[in-house]
């Protein structure tokens, strides 16, 4: 019992110790725990995250509404495209897993409605949400993240834009 | 500084020292970002970017000349609308050169297209592949440091892809930037 308690309050030191590492305690750094990841990869992280919460959306809104296949397939594989160029800008240390976990935005919790007029317009609005959210945060990403997130906008504006075009269109 | 911009035609308006060159080599501990180096940023980088759409924005304006010549009536009043604003991203950027001190590159006369415009269907491509040639001279000045311009030409970038689709039916993965998962690159594609 006494061992068990040693062992606890080894294992609590031992995380009381992460801030301080993560503080920019240089001389404990380097004894080999990874510094903390850049705001840039942060950025990334998160653009990652909406671009797989996106996919997941269009999954469930094609298995909900297959009659929509024709027309929301060729947007899941251009997000399909951005989340392999953006996982491609993403060094993760060995051990780690090269995908982060999704974290679903909060728009993503909307539900989908029912029918394929709803499941379009949810998808719109999400769309939306997601070129607004990367050109929001554009300022502060280096440059060719700046690019490719501006060129990811761009393209979820006009999925949007087509989306709504079919809404119209019945 | 002038000049530096394409002022052979529609096919050179990426600026290719805007790109960002995909080198980083990180270390083994933290997570990274393949990240372009800033170059030594100052009026002249910031001059040649904007130069690059002005240049490429001149091309357009001529090239929505040549589309709306082919199309029907309703055809032409949206390339119509899409010239005009061209147009007021042209004076925009004019504008701005001429702040900094910079006489803007002047439009040619005529310029090459990018292949043979006869008919509805030729003109809409060419208006898609200017909209596309368009968004990465815009993609060249979202790699400055500058927000303000960031943002804004972030926002033609947007507006590009947004004509682009209306014309065509269909998106783009990656508007202004080269398609496929290798290194990101700012030079518009060679053929439409």
């Amino acid at each position: 019992m006494r061992a068990d308690l040693r062992r606890r309050s080894v294992l609590a030191a031992a995380m009381m110790a992460v801030p301080l590492v993560a503080a920019g305690c240089k001389g404990v750094g380097a004894l080999g725990t990874p510094p903390e990841p850049g705001p840039d990869v942060a950025m990334l992280r998160g653009a990652i995250g909406t671009e797989q919460a996106l996919i997941a959306r269009y999954r469930s809104a094609m298995a909900g509404s297959p009659a929509l296949a024709g027309t929301l397939s060729p947007l899941l594989a251009q997000h399909r495209e951005h989340l392999a160029r953006l996982t491609s800008m993403l060094i993760e240390p060995p051990g780690r897993s090269a995908s982060p976990q999704a974290t679903p935005s909060p728009a993503s919790t909307a539900a989908p409605g029912t029918g394929p007029a709803a499941t379009l317009a949810a998808l719109e609005a999400a769309e939306s949400d997601a070129a607004r959210s990367l050109a929001g945060r554009l300022a502060l990403a280096p440059p060719a993240l700046a690019q490719l997130m501006a060129s990811i906008a761009a393209s979820e504006a006009s999925h949007a834009l087509l989306l709504r075009t079919h809404e119209a269109g019945g | 500084m002038t000049g530096a911009a394409g002022t052979t035609g529609p096919a050179t308006t990426g600026s290719g020292s805007t790109g960002p060159a995909a080198t980083d080599t990180a270390g083994p501990g933290a997570a990274r970002t393949v990240t372009a180096r800033t170059d030594a940023a100052g009026p002249g980088r910031t001059a040649a970017a904007l130069q690059s759409a002005l240049a490429a924005e001149n091309a357009a304006i001529y090239g929505y000349g040549v589309a709306g010549a082919q199309l029907g009536t309703a055809a032409r009043e949206r390339a119509l609308r899409d010239w005009t604003e061209h147009e007021v991203a042209r004076d925009q950027l004019q504008a701005m050169l001429t702040s900094l001190g910079v006489k803007p590159v002047a439009a040619q006369p005529a310029y090459r297209l990018p292949f043979p415009v006869h008919g509805t269907r030729a003109a809409i491509s060419l208006a898609g592949y200017l909209e596309n040639q368009v968004a990465a001279a815009y993609l060249g000045i979202v790699a400055l440091d500058d927000s303000r311009l960031r943002t804004w030409s972030a926002g033609q970038a947007q507006a590009c892809a947004l004509r682009a689709t209306t014309w065509l039916g269909r998106t783009a993965a990656f508007p202004g930037l080269a398609s496929g998962t290798g290194p990101a690159t700012a030079r518009p594609s060679a053929s439409p």
